[in-house]
């Protein structure tokens, strides 16, 4: 079982907000499809490549690479709202310790859209205590045979697991 | 959310382009493919394997129902999309172990004995004579957890129900529609003839929410998964048909709006004429569109959505051992 937990860069975004969210995730237990906010993150997700980005496979993550005119590696993570930035942070800087990992150094840069923003990312050594901290407890979350039970929290109104969790 | 289409006459229904077509008699009609969920198909209708395979690209339920005497046939149901393995296997676990099966099995009966009695209930406190039937259901009902297996507790089932039609004479109180015997197929008198078709549009209306759940409705619990292609909607489908489905046909019945004259008598029994289907049709769209105020998810819900939520609720049971408690209506 414990080289079958494959933790990625979106569980750790999901944990950050809601473990319960992270878990059924990893059981492929998608949320309702016709939840409004899912249609909108399938749509960015869809759309949002411009010219000069990829997606690369590390790990068990998909990524969204640039590379800068001045050499950089810039790992981009878009998201729709501002309330998800700082679960964004994480998921950027899992990237950036799964990239140092194999040896590549790279900056990251979180983008709202809607709101024209731009926030760069740079993991110190702290951050990376932090999330290596995060992704053990992430781990042994998945390792559970049952879900955490739902938990009423703010992310609660814009989650599409809402039916679900509070049916 | 998707809708519901209903097809009356028979015609040819063909994909064009990114379209459906349905062609009749009564003409030409264009069904807007991106919001269709399900097509119920009623009449004599030819179909093509380019416009199955349309509707499975589109994730659209076809229910097909025998042209002649409108009974339930089956459904088309799309590869499954929302797959989830590890769903699957539990809902496996759960139907193996005897005890567990059971388990469920009897909360599924339990939900409909009750729901049966909030109807009765409900008639009783409007002065009909129900009260004996009432009484007699709460002393079954009682024997619920008594049963140790699943076949004992389908005839148990049986029994409840055969006590709840009973009372509909009370309720109905017309000589045109007087309940004598359950009969299935075929129906052999008219409110036979509208139990049997209410319970298959219901049945249908549970299978398409199963759709969107990572459940597969082949694995059921009170109903066996042998020999049916579907039995988890079987299962839901119980809990439900009191308050859909039967409330529904003592309102049509008590309006009027369905009369003896919207039936056929043929050689294998009593058949809903076209004019009846779309009636009983309509008024079932407008049920399930009804809202009530659910409390823990904290806003108003269809009832239509409140099916999706009952299988939730299954889904949690096996996946994470939370208790199934069968929603009972209010009043
Ligand atoms: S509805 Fe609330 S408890 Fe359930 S997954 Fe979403 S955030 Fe977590």
């Amino acid at each position: 079982m414990e080289d079958e937990i494959r933790i990625n860069g979106t569980l750790v975004w999901y944990y950050t907000f809601c473990p319960r969210e992270a878990w059924l995730m990893s059981r492929q237990m998608t949320p309702d499809e016709d939840d409004e906010n899912v249609v909108i993150g399938r749509f960015l997700h869809e759309n949002r490549q411009p010219r000069g980005r990829k997606e690369v496979e590390v790990g068990h993550s998909k990524l969204d690479v640039v590379r800068r005119d001045s050499g950089t590696l810039v790992v981009t993570e878009v998201k729709k709202s501002r309330h998800s930035l700082k679960g964004a942070r994480m998921q950027v800087l899992f990237y950036l310790i799964e990239l140092r990992k194999r040896g590549i150094e790279a900056e990251g840069e979180l983008v709202v859209p809607e709101e024209r923003k731009v926030e760069r990312v740079v993991l110190t050594q702290e951050d990376r205590v932090k999330i290596e901290q995060t992704v053990e407890e992430l781990r042994a979350l998945l390792r559970r045979a049952t879900p955490p039970p739902p938990k009423r929290i703010p992310a609660c109104k814009r989650c599409a697991y809402g039916e679900y969790c509070w049916a | 959310m998707g809708t519901s289409v209903y097809l009356f006459s028979g015609g040819q229904l063909r994909r064009k382009d990114n379209t459906l077509v349905f062609e009749s008699p009564d003409g030409t009609k264009y069904l807007p493919v991106e919001n269709i969920q399900e097509i119920y198909l009623f009449g004599e209708v030819d179909l093509t394997k380019s416009l199955l395979e349309f509707c499975s690209q589109k994730e659209i339920l076809l229910h097909i129902f025998n042209s002649e005497y409108e009974y339930y046939m089956g459904t088309f149901y799309p590869r499954e999309h929302l797959n989830a393995g590890h769903v699957t296997v539990k809902q496996v676990e759960y139907y193996l172990d005897p005890q567990r099966r059971l388990d469920l099995a009897r909360r599924f009966v339990e939900g409909a004995a009750r729901n049966m009695l909030q109807v009765l209930k409900y008639y009783r406190n409007r002065g009909k004579k129900v009260e004996g039937h009432l009484e007699r259901i709460q002393e079954l009902e009682g024997k619920i957890p008594e049963t140790a297996e699943v076949p004992a507790l389908m005839a148990l089932e049986g029994n409840i129900r055969e006590q709840y039609y009973r009372a509909f004479d009370a309720i109905v109180l017309q000589e045109d529609f007087q309940f004598d015997r359950r009969t299935r197929r075929p129906p052999e008198n008219h409110l036979n003839t509208l139990i049997s078709f209410g319970n298959s549009l219901l049945y249908s209306a549970v299978l398409r929410e199963t759709y969107k759940t990572h459940l597969d409705p082949r694995i059921g619990y009170l109903h066996t998964s042998n020999y049916r292609r579907f039995s988890l909607n079987l299962d839901v489908a119980e809990i439900f048909k009191p308050i859909l489905v039967d409330r529904l046909i003592f309102t049509v019945l008590g309006k009027k709006m369905i009369t003896r004259r919207d039936f056929d008598a043929k050689l294998e029994g009593i058949y809903l004429k076209e004019s009846g289907r779309k009636v009983f049709v309509s008024e079932w769209e407008r049920r399930l569109g009804t809202t009530i105020r659910h409390r823990s998810i904290g806003r108003e819900v269809s009832y239509r959505r409140l099916i999706r939520l009952e299988l939730y609720k299954v889904e949690k049971h096996v996946v994470e051992g939370e208790e199934y408690r069968p929603f009972v209506a209010q009043w």
